[in-house]
Parts: structure tokens; sequence; C-alpha cells
């Protein structure tokens, strides 16, 4: 018989203590593995989220990603930069505080939206009415697209017409301008709470009243692919030493540099108390087992079962236990990580498409790896009980 | 046993060598109260096919001899030869080795594994030294029934009596068809008519040419011994070959 199938023998006859061990390891591996996704969840997701807007550079005013200053003359500014070899596309993202009035209500806090016309495509998805077609720029009142959230607080369909006041930083009073719903969206962007809308060039400029100039938020730069991001960053960079150019990959490692490391901090301590969990659970168990089966032990040792025979059979049995709870925890962890993620993700300012648990083969591994040197690491000691128990004193003792 | 011509002229051709050879075996225990001396300058010889048994008073050093000359133990001073080789000059594993190989070992408690039927029981120490399956198998169907357990092979040992466990346990001490059977009080935890079928069956260990020494309170079981050896506070008293009654 070999050590494996003593192992599973050894674990199967006592199915109490092995179905305890292994729904114990399957819970504290779940744990251990939404850890392991948590820890870089969601910057995996963040950059799919960066890379499916079909943008690989991002240009904004200032350093600050997070209060960001308009840019000026963005027109004249996008022209340049898409002139250079480096570029295929820019295009112009404006954005402004608004307040919508429809129905006799006003909602207070929505984003109005402006992208240059083809760029929309990645920047929402229509789920009623359509995108402006190219002829309906001339339409007036000008096109909206809404996202699902507006259009439920403000019972919006395609063909209301609502009316848009953009809200200035001094409590000044632009004049209200009627808009025509055209399509709801759901905006890539979009937290679970914003109210956002989107439309044309012209209908934004109207909005702000043409007094604020040609102000963008952030322009959106696909390079071309002999170049790739990081040259096509480097060009605009050095066209506009005044700007700051970012590829996808640098606004990821900001990120993770920046608000993620303390998800990473959390996480790794997180993973490293529950590694310690299932150790002391395996060796609990085996200590407690050997402990129980000193006779036998002693008796096979006697019998000439070398100590390696013992060894083995007790690092299967850790194996088995750790493996079969180990396997168990993924979709348990899946399960587990899914919840969280719907909680997470409810959290204000994220955005719907951003996912703190991301199932990666790659985690699993890690995770199937580091469960399998715990249970290493937690056969030792029973091991070493095992292995070094004095055969004739034994024997007496478990006689007496 | 069923191949005890070969078995038996295996033994004769050994006969000038003893199996083991115990010279001065001294064999003390640290204590925190000051060591404990539980063998004092024990000498013994055991030649092959020998029926040996051991009497005494509980704590007079029986158990610890018997380990000593079953290299499970070392003794504290004196020698102890196996088959001709020094055993304190032997590595763990060279004397696991010899135990594996030429002792099988027979326990008061038995010491069977529990998840494992008789069978598998039967099969473990043959496995260990890569017996294949097949001769494994057939050995393992005549040891079980020499010792009258042929049905029994898929019980396991919470579902076989004392005596049972007892019969398994001695299948599984012969397995490897050992030069030596040590026993340490085989019946001390059966009834007297089933330690008296122990006793048969050790007759007819020994008349298949295996030696044994067998350590026991069992006035039946040390009569069927050819030699005995009263002990006493950690010495040997009495050195006597006994009267076959
Ligand atoms: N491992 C040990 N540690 C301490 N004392 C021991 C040990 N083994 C045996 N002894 C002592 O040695 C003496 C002989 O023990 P043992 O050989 O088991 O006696 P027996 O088998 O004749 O009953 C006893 O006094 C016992 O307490
Ligand atoms: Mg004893």
């Amino acid at each position: 018989m070999t050590s494996r199938a003593l192992a599973w023998r050894t674990m199967t006859a006592e199915r109490a203590r092995g179905g305890l061990a292994i729904a114990g390891v399957a819970v504290i591996g779940a744990l251990l593995f939404d850890m392991l996704l948590l820890s870089h969840g969601l910057l995996v997701s963040y950059r799919a989220l960066l890379e499916s807007a079909g943008y690989d550079v991002r240009v904004v005013a200032t350093d600050n990603v997070i209060v960001r200053m308009p840019i000026p003359n963005a027109t004249a500014i996008a022209g340049a930069i898409e002139r250079l070899p480096e570029i295929r596309e820019v295009a112009i993202l404006r954005r402004a505080r608004a307040a919508v009035l429809a129905s006799g209500r006003s909602l207070q806090d929505v984003t109005l939206l402006s992208i240059s016309a083809g760029a929309e495509r990645h920047a929402w998805r229509i789920v009623a009415g359509s995108n402006p077609g190219p002829d309906e720029q001339a339409i007036e009142p000008p096109p909206l697209v809404v996202n699902r959230k507006l259009a439920e607080a403000a019972s919006l369909s395609p063909g209301s017409i609502v009316r848009v006041r953009v809200a200035l930083a001094a409590a000044s009073a632009l004049p209200a301008v009627p808009f025509r719903v055209v399509g709801i969206g759901d905006f890539l962007f979009d937290t679970a709470d914003d109210l956002t809308a989107s439309t044309s060039v012209g209908g934004f400029v109207r909005a702000k009243a043409a007094g604020s100039g040609d102000e963008a938020e952030v322009l959106l730069v696909a390079s071309r692919p002999e170049f790739g991001p990081a040259a096509a960053a480097a060009a605009i960079q050095r066209l506009r030493p005044d700007l700051r150019a970012y590829s996808n990959e640098q606004l990821v490692a900001q990120i993770n540099e920046n608000g993620f490391a303390y998800f990473r901090q959390i996480s790794f301590v997180l993973s490293s108390i529950t590694l310690g969990f299932a150790f002391l659970l395996v060796a609990t168990l085996l200590t407690v087992s050997v402990n129980q089966q000193l006779g036998q032990v002693a008796a096979l040792r006697a019998l000439g079962i070398p100590r390696r025979r013992i060894a083995a059979t007790l690092l299967w049995e850790s194996a088995l236990l750790v493996g079969v709870g180990g396997l168990l925890s993924i979709p348990l962890g899946w399960a587990l990580a899914s919840v969280l993620d719907r909680i997470l993700r409810d959290m204000p300012g994220i955005s719907e498409r951003v996912h703190f648990f991301v199932f990666e083969p790659a985690t699993a591994a890690v995770h199937l790896g580091l469960l399998a040197a715990t249970g290493l690491a937690a056969a030792a000691y029973p091991v070493w009980i095992a292995t070094r128990l004095p055969i004739a004193a034994t024997l007496r003792l478990e006689t007496l | 046993m069923v191949d005890s011509l070969t078995h038996f002229s295996e033994a004769q051709a050994r006969l000038v060598t003893p199996i083991v050879e115990g010279r001065g075996l001294t064999r003390t225990f640290p204590m925190p109260s000051g060591p404990v001396t539980a063998l004092r300058e024990v000498s013994i010889d055991v030649s092959p096919g020998e029926y040996v048994a051991i009497t005494g008073p509980s704590g007079c050093g029986k158990s610890t001899l018997l380990h000593l000359l079953g290299c499970v133990d070392a003794p504290t001073s004196g020698s102890l030869l196996f088959e001709g080789h020094d055993v304190s000059r032997l590595s763990e594993s060279a004397r696991s080795r010899i135990r594996l190989t030429r002792i099988g070992f027979i326990f008061q408690r038995f010491f069977l594994l529990p998840m494992l039927d008789a069978w598998e029981n039967v099969e473990l120490p043959q496995a260990e030294i890569g017996v294949g399956s097949q001769d494994r198998r057939q050995r393992t169907r005549e040891l079980l029934e020499y010792v009258g357990l042929g049905d029994r092979a898929h019980h396991r040992p919470s579902q076989l009596s004392g005596g049972e466990m007892q019969r398994v346990a001695i299948a599984r001490a012969l397995a490897n068809r050992p030069a030596l059977l040590l026993a340490d009080e085989p019946t001390g935890e059966l009834d007297e008519d089933t330690g008296g079928q122990i006793a048969d069956l050790f007759d007819r260990v020994h008349a298949d040419g295996t030696a044994i020494i067998v350590v026991t309170h069992n006035q039946l079981l040390a009569g069927r011994a050819k030699r005995h050896l009263a002990m006493k506070r950690g010495t040997v008293e009495s050195a006597a070959p006994v009267m076959t009654s």
C-alpha cells in the first residue's frame, strides 16, 4: 500500500475529523483566495476599464488626476497632438456640473459630458433610443444621451425634452437651455449613483453660454501601434510640457502606488493571518491524530517500517486535507468574492465597471501553491513527533 | 510454516551463529530522581529455531531486554550481535531494515492499523520490502489461513475479537519470514482459552523453525517454550531449559 493510499485510508476512516479539516481548510482557503484576488483585482479591472475606452494615452492639464483643471484651447491642442506621427486619433472630453430640469423637478449634480464624435462608441453603450446621428447635430434642440439613473430620476425616455443649466463655480445663474433626449446609455466610467448626460460639442458650448472658452477635461489619445502608448505620451509631453500625458500603464502604476498600495497591504496582512489559521488547523488536527496513534506508529517502527514511510504518509495526509479543502475553497471563495464585490462597488465614487475581485488563473495557482506550502509546514511537527519517537519507551507507555 | 523446509535448512546453516548474542547488556534510564537500571549485565544467546520464555515479576526488565534483543533500543553498556552484526555500529535505518526482514514483533495490545483490514495489515510489511503484488497476495492468503482467519481477511480490527486481532498481528509479524519472533505479553489482553489458541499457534511457528522469544505471565504459554529465563530486578536469575510438559 502506498503512503498516499494509507493516508487516504486514515483520512476516510475518521470521517468526522477529515470532514472538519476539509471544511475548515475550504473556509479559510476561501478567505485566502479572496485576499489574493483583492490584492490586485482592482488594478486588473481598472486597467481593463481604461483599455476598453479604446484610447491608450490620457492628457490632462495638471499633475493631479483627482482634482482636474481644464485644458484651455482644447481644439487647437487636440489638432496639434493629432498631427504628431505617434498619434492616430484624439478625442476631446468636456465636462461640466449641471442641473437638469424636467417634469417640474430639478435634479442637481448631473455631469454633463461632451465627447468628440466617434469616441462615444467607447464611452457608453446605448440601451434605449440611439446615438445622435451626424445629421442630427444641426437639429434643434441639441441631442442628449442620459444614463439610466438620470432617466429614472427624471422619468426620461427618448424624445423627452429637458432643460439643462450648467452650474458655475461662482453662484451665478446661466440660462437653462433645452435639450432633446435621444438615447439612454450605460456609461463606462459611471459610479452607481452618478447622474450623467452627454451631448454634442455644439450643445455643450450652448449650455455653457460660450462664455467659458474652449476648455476640455481630458484629451483621449490613441497611439499608432508601431509607436505604442509610451512613445506617444512622451511625444505629447515634448510638444506640450505644460500638460501631462499618461499612458494607461502609467495610470495603473499611479493608482497602484497611491490609493491601492494600501489595499495590498491589508490584503497581505490578512492573507498571512489566514495562512496562519490554515497552518494551525492542519497542524493541530495532525498532531492530535498522531498522538492518538503513537502506539501504532511505534509498533510499525518496531516492525521495521522506515521513518520515511511514516513521514510520507503524514505528508500525504496533510496534502489530501489541504488539497481537497483547497480545491473546494476556490468556488467557495469565488462565491464569497462576488458578494463582497457587489458590496464594495456600491461605495460612492466607484465606477460600476470596476471590480475589486477579478478571477485570474494565476491567482488560483498562487493560492493553491500557498496552501500546499502551508500543508507541508503544518505536517512538519507531527512528522517530527512520529519519526523521532523512542520506540521502546512509546510501546511501554502505550501498553500501561 | 508453509515454507518450513527451506526455512529450516537456512536455520541449520546458521546454526553455528546465534541469531542474537547479548553480552553484559545493561540499560539505565536517566530519571529526575536518579538513574533507574532496568537491566544489569545480562548475557544471552538465542540460536535459530529456539523457543525461549522470559518470566518474572512486573518491572524486572523483561520488556527492556526484549527491546534490546529486537534492536528497537540500545544498551547503555554491553554488546549485542544480531546474526553476527554489531548492532551498536549500525545506523537506525540499518537496524530498521533488520527489524523489517529478520525480526517479527508481537505486542500485548496488538497495535494493528485500525483503518486497514486484516489482509492489508498483513500485506503492509511485505509491501515495504517490495514483494510483488502476486507473491504478496499468495503469501497473505497463506498467512491468514495459517492463523485460522482465512474467512476474516476483509474485516477491520474493530470487527475482530482480541484473539483474532492477535492472530492477525502474528500473521503480520511472520509476513517477511523472520528468523526471530519476539512477543511481549501476547496473551496479556486475552482470556485463558484464547491464550491457549495463541500458545498453540506459537507451537506451530516454532515447529516450522522460527526462533521465538516470548515474555509472558501465562503459565501455559511459558510452559510450551523449550528454554526458560526467570528474571528478577534487571537480571536473569535462572536460565534453564524447561522440560517439555
Ligand atoms: N523508558 C523508560 N524510562 C524510565 N524507566 C523505564 C523505562 N523503561 C523501563 N523503565 C523502568 O525499567 C524497569 C523495567 O521495566 P520493564 O522492562 O518495562 O519491566 P517489565 O517488562 O519486566 O515489566 C522498570 O522499573 C521501569 O520503570
Ligand atoms: Mg513489560
